[in-house]
């Protein structure tokens, strides 16, 4: 889970939000998505505005299901800072000398 | 939808279907013409070609068995014909299942007058993707315009939580001893949401290995003893077997049944009188065993989730076998649980089945084309809502949208407050429910000038109720790579449908016209990060003779695979350098299982284990020795399915096949476990360089998580849990780099070790262009610009050839 696809900011709810009021939010974006509503079409990062899709949506919900995910994601929520620039991906899984010197393969 | 909407649910069996409809407030097992809430999944075709399913088509089992089939849901997405010598035709399994479903079809109609075109039909937790497909077919063959699979234990589940008041809230366990496997689901109500917490089970045991078990008793007791691996004996086994399953279900009620055949077998040209007496005891002996086996996995279910037994709410019986009294008994005691009264273990998980269909909002009725009259309004509502207050979202369809509306309940006591329509023709607004009722709403809408709008549709029905999330995806899905690894594009547990993309590049070049150059894209499912390890389900291919242009190596693909609710599977290409999209997937039937293959792996197998048992002794690692145990046990089985499969057994064929498989992955993480010492050491050096790194370079929530992934290292060092440790070790590996990447220098860094790889790139004047390019960068301090250098010279970087085949020969990395 990357800071922009946090489930509380794909469903723009705070991380006190209830599991009832995140199944009912849920099920309301998923109907304005489908009918196409200009104001669910994105949502707000601290890295800028996203695309909210259906998928996204069912992801978030799915995720804010299990008390694991849950946690993390409110700890992500909550220590996200208002807005940084967007790092860039880790790197692709090549054979690298740097990274075995990193300690990072087996 | 001014009518009551009518959903339906199948569960279409190994040795038995059933069917339920739920009409929003009620749920009824449908019967069928002979009066009984399940039906045999048998087919019979006579010489005629007449074809008949069920109970009348059971009783030919055993006088007429070459032209009766039965338990052909085991043969699901294989391309095995099942041959009717008399009437001279073959039919594949899919063929069969859709008589099955037609003849349940038909049994809701007689029943309801209603013609039923959509269902919820539910299939078995651990099916693979073509078993699935195949499941769709024979409902597309059988007359059904529109299904959705739904996992067994998910059903199981609904049904059984569904009637649960909230003073039940609390973990469940559902027990699901089928036909052939067995499913035990951990599963949880609270707020009115059904959760599952955890599953687990085996897919090779199941009633039917109850009735083996006392087959082969029977057998031992005849004067001539059968053997399942002589293919001569087949018919006076499975004569045998059919008396066996009688008698079994005659000693759930009595302490006695008599087994006797009107007809001698003959066995070896020999005829051999079957008159034998079995009791509950005899049964009891031979198939606690087979018990205990499933309690085993209730047992490590709760441990994984950190449940002791008798911290159970309830355990919820489903399948045929669970009827018998003892293993009744055996459950309740060994899980130190009540068992949950008022269930129909037969019924039970079509009646999931037909709640969830309601919840998907699936109304089984056909399509009427009656006329619309009015303002016509797209609706999206909940079918189903834990939710009091669910939200119900519109938008009138054309101009000249009404100005307001509001929703009445039907039995007049509430109305929601006026809602604007917004000048695109939107609204929102919100509903009161009753609980566990099925409400119709009315919407009333008004115009600009006051006056009533007539709209269609006029009104829409929600059920309070027991809600589900989407289902999740059952195994992991992903892309294999020319490296041997695997591209995760859908974890296991993924809500459905989903839909992801990722950008590849090709490892060859597709010459245009050249049939013989093809860039194979395989697509696996499993849950090893190696691809070999996992199953390939299909392929996608971009051929020579189907590019506009030649695609040079390196070449991005974005790819994306797309999952229906019910678990179809769809994948697309597309290769952005010649504007073409390919999305002809090539799915793979369940491969074929010839006994000698069989007979091959299994050697292979038993060889790679004795290796593994001999260095865990030398090493002392009991876990992996115990692990090991099981896995010879395991291969025991198996090799008792061989036999029968060179007896002529398709179905014990494909188990085995299925066994060895699962051996195989269980192996690779019994391997891993024996490296334990080197992946020990590995992960400290993980932990220390993550510490670093992300103490130095990462936010705030990066250090607060990495103290998680550090615990759960922790944890998993101290269980000798090998493949979580893995996991654990990517996680750290995946903050460390994204607190890496941060830092100025990282790119310049990553260059120059790209660099160090000159010599072995495959485009090696591409390559020298590209780190003239990115020195020149480096002195600029154009880290964009270094970072497309340095990624296009991870795309020269050779390939293994060995890993590649490993990779199924993919072209993609």
């Amino acid at each position: 889970m990357t800071l922009v696809e946090n489930p509380f900011f794909v469903l723009g709810l705070s991380p006190d939000a209830s599991r009832i009021e995140i199944e009912r939010e849920a099920q309301k974006l998923l109907g304005m998505l489908e009918l196409g509503f200009e104001a669910a079409l994105t949502y707000t990062t601290p890295l800028g505005s996203r695309e909210r899709t259906p998928e996204a949506v069912r992801a978030a919900v799915a995720a804010l299901r299990d008390p694991y995910q849950r946690l993390l994601a409110e700890l992500w929520a909550r220590h996200a800072p208002a807005s940084l620039d967007e790092a860039p991906p880790p790197p692709a899984a090549a054979s690298s000398g740097l990274r075995k010197r990193l300690g990072w393969r087996p | 939808m001014a009518e009551t909407p009518l959903y339906v649910g199948i569960d279409l069996g190994t040795t038995n279907s059933a069917a339920a409809v739920f009409d929003g407030e009620r749920v009824s097992v449908v019967r069928n013409a002979q009066g009984a809430s399940v039906t045999p999944s048998v087919v019979r075709i006579d010489k005629q070609g007449r074809v008949t399913v069920g109970t009348r088509a059971r009783r030919f089992l055993e006088q007429d068995p070459t032209n009766t089939a039965a338990e052909f849901k085991r043969l699901m997405g294989t391309d095995k014909a099942i041959e009717f010598p008399a009437g001279g035709v073959k039919k594949k399994p899919e063929e069969l299942s859709a008589e099955v479903l037609k003849a349940l079809r038909q049994d809701i109609t007689d029943q309801l007058g209603v013609s039923i075109e959509r269902a919820v039909i539910s299939v078995p937790a651990l099916f693979e993707l073509p078993q699935s497909a195949a499941t769709s077919e024979a409902a597309r063959l059988a007359g059904f315009s529109r299904v959705e699979l739904l996992q067994e234990p998910i059903a199981s589940a609904l049904a059984a939580g569904w009637r649960a008041d909230d003073a039940a809230a609390g973990t469940w366990l559902v027990f699901d001893l089928g036909g052939g496997t067995f499913d035990a689901s951990l599963l949880e109500t609270r707020d009115g949401l059904l959760r599952v917490v955890g599953h687990d089970g085996d897919n090779f045991l199941g009633g039917r290995d109850f009735d083996w078990a006392i087959t082969e008793h029977l057998a031992s007791l005849l004067s001539v003893v059968p053997s399942r691996s002589n293919i001569h004996h087949t018919a006076a086994l499975r004569a045998l077997r059919v008396a066996a399953e009688d008698a079994k279900i005659e000693l759930s009620r009595g302490e006695r049944a008599q087994v006797t055949l009107a007809q001698p077998l003959s066995i070896d040209d020999q005829d051999v009188d079957v008159d034998l007496e079995l009791t509950r005891a005899t049964v009891e002996r031979l198939c606690a065993p087979l018990v205990d086996r499933a309690l085993d996995v209730c047992l490590r279910l709760l441990a994984s989730n950190g449940l002791a037994p008798g911290r159970l709410a309830k355990v919820v019986l489903v399948g045929g076998p669970t009827v018998m009294p003892f293993v009744r008994q055996r459950v309740a005691a060994r899980l130190e649980a009540t068992l949950a009264e008022g269930h129909d273990p037969m019924t039970l998980v079509a009646q999931g089945a037909a709640l969830y269909a309601a919840t998907a909002g699936i109304d089984g009725r056909a399509a009427t084309s009656a006329p619309t009259t009015g303002r016509q309004v797209w609706l999206q509502y909940p079918a189903v809502s834990a939710d009091l207050t669910p939200h119900v979202v519109g938008k009138f369809v054309g101009s000249d949208a009404p100005a307001k509306l509001k929703l009445v309940r039907n039995d007049g006591a509430w109305s929601s407050a006026e809602a604007s329509v917004a000048p695109d023709g939107t609204w929102l607004t919100s509903v009161n429910l009753l609980p566990r009722r099925a409400c119709t709403f009315a919407i009333e809408a008004t115009g600009n000038d006051g006056k009533r709008v007539e709209v269609s549709p006029a009104s829409f029905t929600i059920v309070q109720g027991l809600t589900i999330g989407d289902p999740p995806l059952s195994r992991t899905l992903g892309v294999a790579l020319a490296n041997g690894h695997v591209q995760v594009y859908l974890e296991r547990g993924a809500p459905l449908p989903a839909r992801r993309t990722f950008t590849h590049h090709t490892v060859e070049t597709v010459a245009k016209g050249s049939k013989d150059s093809v860039l194979r894209i395989p697509i696996v499912q499993g849950e090893m990060s190696a691809a070999h390890l996992c199953r390939l389900v299909g392929t996608l291919d971009i051929g020579g003779d189907a590019v506009k242009d030649t695609v040079p190596t390196g070449s991005p693909v974005e790819v994306t695979i797309e999952l229906d609710r019910g678990g179809r599977m769809s994948a697309r290409a597309l290769v952005p350098s010649i504007e073409q999209v390919f999305e002809h997937v090539a799915h793979l039937l369940v491969p074929d299982a010839a006994p000698e293959a069989l007979d091959s792996a299994l050697r292979d197998l038993r060889r790679q284990l004795m290796e593994l048992r001999t260095d865990a002794f030398r090493h002392g690692l009991s876990q992996v020795i115990e692990k090991l145990d099981r896995l010879e046990a395991r291969l025991s089985e198996a090799e008792r399915d061989i036999d029968a499969a060179h007896g002529g057994d398709a179905d014990a064929a494909q188990r085995a096949r299925r066994a060895l498989l699962d051996v195989d992955g269980t192996m690779a993480e019994a391997d891993l476990a024996r490296k334990w010492p080197d992946l020990d050491a590995a992960a400290r050096q993980s932990a220390i360089t993550a510490s670093s790194t992300v103490g130095m370079h990462g936010t705030e929530a990066e250090r607060a998580l990495l103290q998680e992934v550090l615990s759960a290292m922790d944890k998993a060092r101290k269980d000798k849990d090998a493949p979580e440790l893995e996991r654990q070790m990517r996680l750290a590996t995946r903050l460390s780099s994204a607190a890496f990447n941060r830092t100025p220098e990282a790119w310049e860094w990553y260059f120059e070790d790209a660099a160090s790889e000159l010599s072995r790139m495959r485009d090696l004047p591409r390559a020298q262009k590209l780190v003239t390019e990115g020195k020149a960068a480096v002195e600029r301090g154009d880290t964009e610009e270094l970072r497309r250098i340095v990624k296009a010279l991870w795309n020269l970087l050779p390939d293994d050839s060995e890993a590649r085949k490993r990779g199924f020969d993919s072209g993609v990395r």
